[in-house]
């Protein structure tokens, strides 16, 4: 008689709560509340991190001057993805292909990384290509980087 | 100054475990004949709970053969109390069968016959009467599935 091979289906849910500390909760009340996107200029090399952090991680010194952020920039990589990875909020396995890259805002020396809203073809995105940030709705906005939907291209469609 | 902020976020990760076919051996057993398998590595003169295919000291290859009958009751060896939300581990299409009531007692149980121990939940007794060295046994759920929870809890004889 053939054995009766068992397997188990398994989902781990883990809700996790992180506390943002001062730099970072400025940040999300503003992006939360007023739309908006804040850096943190370093006092000795100047260059502005957005996402803000307490230390310049270049100089090793204490940032301290807030400097509103652009919300367009340029898009300095992306990657078209074929693979359906597993989307860490539903556990569902996200629909292929889209686009996904890097975002340098005007004003901003760091990059945001964040879902590309263009049709997933080599040939439609590139690099140094113009976009912009389109936020949810101000009464979706939870105060994560999800209040970002997508970073849209500027000046098509 | 800036208030605390806590960002929420949520991770869900669907997996499926392959019991192989000792485990399988062990599952079926479990909720066919309401037995506990536990394999016995003739060399080291051990018996492992779970059940498997390797000895983990000696690394001899076990097979079905090896498998043999522990418990049904046993030792507590150790037991701890969780008092937050216990949050699914084990489901089948997502519905979770794992208990979200608090406090849950957890404890791991060595089968009489066996050299390792079994974790698994404690019932029908309060957290401060139980003792290490009591000895528990298992109540079988009516409707079993192939899993372990086809035992629901241990309580105490």
């Amino acid at each position: 008689m053939e054995q009766e091979l068992i397997n188990i289906p398994m989902v781990v849910d883990m809700p996790y709560r992180f506390a943002a500390g001062c730099y970072l909760a400025r940040f999300l009340t503003e992006l939360r509340d007023n739309g908006k996107f804040f850096g943190i200029k370093c006092p000795n090399c100047g260059r502005v991190q957005m996402p803000p952090r307490i230390v310049c991680a270049a100089c090793h010194v204490k940032n301290g001057e807030w400097v509103e952020i652009s919300h367009e920039g340029t898009l300095m990589g992306f990657s078209i993805v074929h693979l359906p990875l597993t989307d860490p909020t539903t556990g569902q396995p996200h629909k292929t292909p889209y686009t996904y890259g890097i975002v340098r805002l005007d004003g901003a020396d760091s990059f945001i990384e964040h879902f590309i809203e263009v049709e997933p073809d080599i040939a439609k995105v590139w690099v140094g290509m113009r976009v912009r940030a389109v936020l949810r709705p101000r009464e979706q906005r939870t105060g994560d980087l999800n209040d970002i939907q997508h970073f849209a291209p500027i000046g098509e469609a | 100054m800036t208030d605390i902020f806590e960002v929420d976020q949520h991770i869900t990760a669907s997996s499926r475990y392959y019991a192989g076919k000792v485990g399988s051996r062990f599952f079926v057993a479990l909720r066919d004949e309401k037995k506990i398998l536990g394999s016995h590595c003739p060399k080291c003169n051990l018996t492992y709970y779970p059940p498997r295919s390797t000895c983990g000291r000696c690394f001899s290859q076990l097979s079905e053969s090896d498998l043999l009958e522990i418990g049904l009751n046993g030792t507590l060896e150790t037991f701890t109390r969780i008092d937050y939300e216990v949050v699914s581990v084990l489901a089948r299409d997502h519905e979770s069968i794992h208990p979200k009531v608090d406090p849950v007692i957890y404890g791991i149980i060595k089968l009489d016959g066996a050299d390792t121990g079994m974790a698994h939940l404690i019932g029908e007794v309060e957290f401060e009467n139980l003792k290490i060295g009591m000895r528990m046994l298992p109540v079988f759920a009516e409707t079993r599935e192939a899993n372990i929870l086809a035992i629901r809890y241990f309580k105490p004889e």
